[in-house]
């Protein structure tokens, strides 16, 4: 990190090195014994401590530090300012104890790591390996199930685990039964990435008034011809739920409803 | 066992054509979500269901083979379908209860 951020992290004052706050630093040491700093202290490290000495000074320069802060609002009175400057050190002075500075530098740290992890992430989306739209028509009880029969198809010549093919075979095949005997028409969409397959069904139909109702095992809105065919036992949704890893349902009454199936790989 | 040997023991009449696998265990259920629920990949599927839409349900759920009871005629396009799909859609004369006591004396036990 450069000195700048550890100066606004710490709300402190440069008093020396003005034009050096752009400086990198690797490492941060706290201490005040001075023998400890030359013992174990690394090059390109600031040092934090509060012997607001030039003393202090020599010896982070000793140690090929790039500068020292004085903490607890302490100010040097001797030469160490001006060794500073002869020697391109950056002395910054902070009211804050040293516990807190050092807390507040690793808070800086972290910060830092996160961004850069974000960045790595956001570098590399979860890659789509496999993006594919179907459209059904609700009513049309000739082809029902063909889609979820396709979509295990597809499935199964990628390879996946069995178990995993069947309940994705499953709960997509009980959201076309819904479309079926409920909407009037949807679309159908598969995605997968290298985590997660996804299934969305997107219909245009009468829409479900109470999501909560309608997961209740046995509740039905068939018609009596529909359950005549074995549809509408109530056992839709339930399965749909009992199948995927992640559902979310979204729906309007008198537009229609959307259901998102997630299946982690 | 087989789905044809179990055919064979039982006298079922094959209407699709299909590729024979073994069987383990039996499925009775005329509600296509109980079967999307319950039963196991490899059961028999006894129902009297007859519509197409039982293939895709079948094959999803990858029954060995689905049995129509009862003596009930099977739709030209179901049987079609069936075979499409390699799935073994078989019937029997006999009524799903007397049909389950023999599978049972077969030694063939529950989904």
């Amino acid at each position: 990190m450069d000195i700048r951020a550890i100066k606004e992290a710490l709300d402190a004052e440069v008093v020396e090195g003005q034009n050096l706050l752009s400086d990198q630093v690797d490492h941060v040491y706290a201490s005040d014994l001075m023998s400890d700093v030359l013992a174990f202290g690394q090059p390109d490290s600031i040092l934090l401590t509060g012997l607001a000495t030039q003393q202090a000074v020599i010896s982070a320069h000793m140690a090929e530090f790039k500068g020292v802060v004085f903490i607890r609002g302490k100010h040097p009175k001797d030469g160490a300012g001006k060794f500073a400057h002869d020697n391109r050190l950056v002395i910054l002075c902070s009211n804050l104890d040293m516990y807190e500075a050092c807390v507040r530098i690793e808070n800086l740290v972290r910060g830092e790591r996160d961004e850069l992890e974000a960045r790595k992430r956001a570098d590399k989306p979860e890659k789509l390996l496999l993006s594919q739209e179907r459209f059904m028509e609700g009513s049309d009880f000739a082809n029902a199930g063909m889609i979820s029969t396709e979509i295990k198809s597809v499935l199964k010549k990628i390879g996946f685990d069995p178990k995993l093919i069947r309940r994705v075979a499953i709960a997509t095949y009980e959201g076309e039964m819904n479309v079926v005997m409920h909407a009037k028409r949807a679309h159908v969409f598969l995605t997968v990435t290298p985590q997660v397959i996804e299934v969305v069904i997107d219909d245009e139909g009468k829409g479900i008034p109470d999501v909560d109702k309608a997961m209740q095992a046995g509740f039905s809105t068939a018609t009596e011809e529909q359950r005549a065919m074995g549809f509408g036992s109530g056992m839709g949704l339930p399965n749909i739920r009992r199948n995927t890893d992640e559902l979310n349902i979204e729906s309007q009454v008198g537009k229609g409803t959307r259901l998102q199936m997630r299946f982690m790989i | 066992m087989t789905v044809n040997e179990m055919a064979q023991e039982v006298g079922l009449k094959s209407l699709s054509t299909y590729e024979d696998r073994p069987v383990n265990g039996v499925f009775v259920s005329d509600m296509v979500s109980d079967v999307m629920a319950g039963a196991k990949s490899g059961n028999l599927w006894l129902t009297v269901q007859t519509h197409k839409s039982i293939v895709p349900a079948a094959n999803l759920v990858d029954v060995s083979a689905v049995i129509i009871t009862g003596g009930k005629d099977v739709p030209a396009e179901t049987v079609e379908l069936a075979s499409k799909f390699n799935i073994a859609v078989l019937s029997s004369d006999l009524p799903t209860f007397e049909l389950v006591g023999k599978l049972y004396q077969l030694g063939l036990g529950s989904s």
